[in-house]
């Protein structure tokens, strides 16, 4: 039977160097999934690739046969060195389970990070271009999508950013809308202020650097499209900025409340937004009083890390619930796709020895007039279904149970339905199959009914 | 029946208050719309109650404080459904909502008709009437807005940036509602206080002086919000109390017309 597997390394398992050796560009993907699954035994493939994850989706007749090439295929391309325990492989419902996981961002790195949405996103795009993306791929993973949508919507796993970097920049959209066009200015060039000034830069604010070393700041300056400015100027451009990066080495106080009110006078109160990540701290802590200045420094910030990534956590648990609640419906689903082709194949064989009976009874009853055969042939089709209406009420009615595929088994051996009809195009098998389902499901309701009354 | 059709508005107002309320405390992305929905069936409710309650013929028009009220707060419902699809700050409806709730409910409580001879000028304050309509509902949408700055800077510099924080709109937004609704308001209300005050002349009725004060210290107020605003580049928290305190004002004015049509002109 058909089965989903898969194949991959995450951050869980490997680290960043192996990581990328596997890491596939989203240009390349399409091309890759192509390569992938041409040739091998896998009926659908597709392939995630983050900085964080690398995997391989697929279905197959063989899962375990699928595994073991998969796992050659993705542990040829890993470094010599790296041992191959990296690689991490899953089969059947668990598989859905990690997707709808993968997606919802309950595997990521930082839990509740909205990219991983888009990127796998990207990946079913690719398999679908490459035309490896059949049935199960594809309702595996629209309904990742809505999992994913839900976890979002109903839960509070996404609220607030936990990178101290991201905090700052979520804070100086609060204060001024977009940040298109701002200027942000950053005292000192240390790592950490460049952080934060690059996050805001990727916002399209400007970036102003004022350093004591004009060296490291020119630099700094190439690298994020920034200008430097002399130090003599620092009060103008106080003047002149939305957003201050403080992240100097001095010991002293560099933004003093007398500095500061001058310069709040001559920016004529618009708000002003000081974020210190320096340490010593740069700014005064009676800056932060001022109207319109709002001082925030690295314990601020750190702490909303901190209560967001605790609130995630929090949410993590129902998200999980959710995901559950998917996974069963998936199931169900699949289950039910299962009972179809069963049904189909039953209906057909009852219907041919049916047909096949009715033929040779007209043909020795020469003189029967056309409505008495139109008779005869209404009581076959309807012995038919009376036949068959209990079967399948109850197949039916396991098909939501969790030993449904025994009865579909059990059914499938006592009339031989084995062997039928391989040579059927899947699409159309399912199509079929979901049809007569929602036939059945109308005749089960319209059978309750009657046995009411 | 008409009676009825109040009740009927009266209600719809407050689940849509309470709806509003929800939206700002709780995230519940399911219900995002609800309380829009609600809302827009409240103002037609009040539309159908105001075209069937309307003044018989041959009054003046807007000279009945119950009906100016009403009509008021008719339209900072209006006002409000315009800047929320335009700014995007439908969160604001937890302001503002109760204020159009509460002018709707006042609305009710009786009916003073301005001490008006047919043969004065009617014309002029019909006009005036107007324009203090419009700049109030100008100034309860600034009022929403004011509140809502209030709030988030306060959220801000308490470093309280989950939950609420998270709703309420930017500062920046806040602010430029605040300064637009104002700048709006103030002409409305400046050719409000000089129609009022020529009527008022005309009419030889000097029993207001209670409501002419405060009508001049809101006046006061948002002029100084505006040109603190302008001439010493005054904003934020500032600008925003400043606004709160005049609208208050504005409708402690009103509140003085509301006490005597429910029984102190007797």
């Amino acid at each position: 039977m058909r089965d989903f597997i898969v194949v991959g390394l995450s951050h869980r398992t490997a680290p960043v160097e192996i990581r990328e050796r596997l890491a596939v560009a989203p240009e390349q993907l399409e091309n890759e999934v192509r390569n992938i699954a041409t040739g091998a035994i896998f009926d659908e493939a597709l392939l995630i690739s983050t900085c964080n994850r690398v995997e391989l989706y697929a279905t197959s007749e063989n899962p375990t046969e699928a595994i073991q090439t998969a796992r050659s295929s993705l542990a040829s391309r890993l470094p010599d060195a790296a041992s191959k325990d990296v690689l991490y492989a899953e089969r059947g419902v668990a598989v859905v389970r990690h997707a709808f996981r993968v997606a919802s961002s309950l595997d990521s790195l930082v839990v509740g990070e909205p990219q991983i949405l888009g990127q796998v996103k990207e990946a079913f795009d690719a398999a679908r271009g490459a035309g490896t993306a059949g049935s199960l791929i594809g309702r595996c993973f629209s309904q990742a999508f809505s999992t994913a949508k839900r976890v979002r919507n109903e839960t509070g796993i996404a609220e607030g950013t936990v990178s101290v970097s991201s905090i700052a920049c979520e804070l100086a959209k609060k204060i001024f809308g977009h940040l298109d066009g701002r200027r942000t200015l950053l005292l000192g060039a240390g790592e950490m202020g460049e952080g934060a000034a690059r996050t805001l830069r990727q916002t399209g604010t400007q970036l102003h650097i004022v350093n004591r070393s004009e060296e490291r700041a020119r630099a700094l300056a190439e690298s994020c499209g920034g200008r430097v400015v002399p130090f003599e100027r620092l009060t103008d451009e106080l003047a002149e900025a939305d957003v201050v990066i403080a992240s100097t080495a001095s010991p002293q106080f560099i933004l003093t409340p007398e500095l500061m009110r001058a310069v709040v006078r001559s920016r004529r109160h618009r708000p002003l937004f000081i974020i210190d990540i320096a340490v010593p701290r740069d700014v005064d802590p009676r800056v932060g009083t001022m109207d319109n200045v709002f001082v925030y420094d690295v314990d601020d910030l750190q702490q909303v890390a901190e209560e967001n990534l605790a609130v995630r956590a929090r949410e993590a648990a129902h998200a999980e619930r959710i995901v559950e609640e998917e996974v069963e419906s998936f199931l169900t689903w699949r289950r039910s796709l299962e009972l179809a082709p069963t049904i189909v194949a039953l209906r057909k064989q009852f219907g041919e020895v049916a047909d096949e009976e009715l033929r040779r009874a007209l043909g020795r009853f020469q003189n029967l007039s056309q409505s008495d055969r139109v008779a005869l042939e209404a009581m076959s089709r309807s012995m038919v279904n009376k036949l068959l209406h209990q079967p399948m009420m109850q197949l039916k009615a396991s098909a939501g149970e969790l030993d449904g595929a025994q009865m579909i088994d059990a059914v499938r051996r006592l009339f031989d339905l084995t062997n039928d009809d391989g040579a059927e195009t899947e699409a159309s098998v399912e199509a079929d199959a979901e049809a007569i389902v929602t036939q059945l499901s109308a005749a089960t309701a319209s059978g309750s009914t009657s046995e009411s009354k | 029946m008409k009676s009825g059709l109040f009740i009927a508005t009266a209600a719809l107002y407050g689940i849509a208050c309470v709806l509003y309320l929800a939206l700002l405390t709780r995230r519940s992305a399911s219900m995002h719309r609800l309380p829009g929905i609600v809302f827009v069936s409240a103002l037609g409710a009040h539309l159908a109650f105001l075209t069937l309650e309307g003044p018989p013929p041959g009054d003046i028009p807007l000279a009945d404080i119950s009906q100016i009220l009403s009509i008021a707060s008719l339209g900072i419902g209006i006002a409000f459904l315009l800047a929320s699809y335009r700014f995007d700050v439908t969160v604001l409806g937890a302001f503002v909502v109760p204020v159009a709730l509460m002018l709707f409910l006042a609305s009710g409580l009786g009916s003073s008709y301005a001490p008006v001879s047919p043969r004065i000028e009617s014309a002029v304050l019909t006009l005036h009437i107007g324009a203090n309509i419009l700049g109030l509902i100008a100034f309860a949408l600034a009022f929403g807005a004011g509140v809502a700055y209030v709030l988030q800077e306060r959220l801000l510099r308490r470093r309280q940036l989950s939950g609420l924080f998270q709703r309420l709109p930017s500062l920046d937004v806040l602010d430029t509602i605040g300064l637009r609704a104002v700048l709006t308001g103030f002409p409305l209300l400046t050719f409000g206080m000089i129609t009022g005050t020529f009527w008022l002349l005309r009419a030889d009725g000097s029993e207001f002086y209670v409501s002419q004060l405060l009508g001049l210290l809101a006046w006061g107020i948002f002029a100084a919000v505006l040109v603190l605003r302008v001439a010493a580049g005054w904003q934020g928290r500032k600008a925003a109390l400043g606004t709160i305190m005049g609208f208050v004002c504005t409708l402690l004015v009103l509140a003085g017309y509301v006490v005597r049509a429910a029984g102190g002109s007797a």
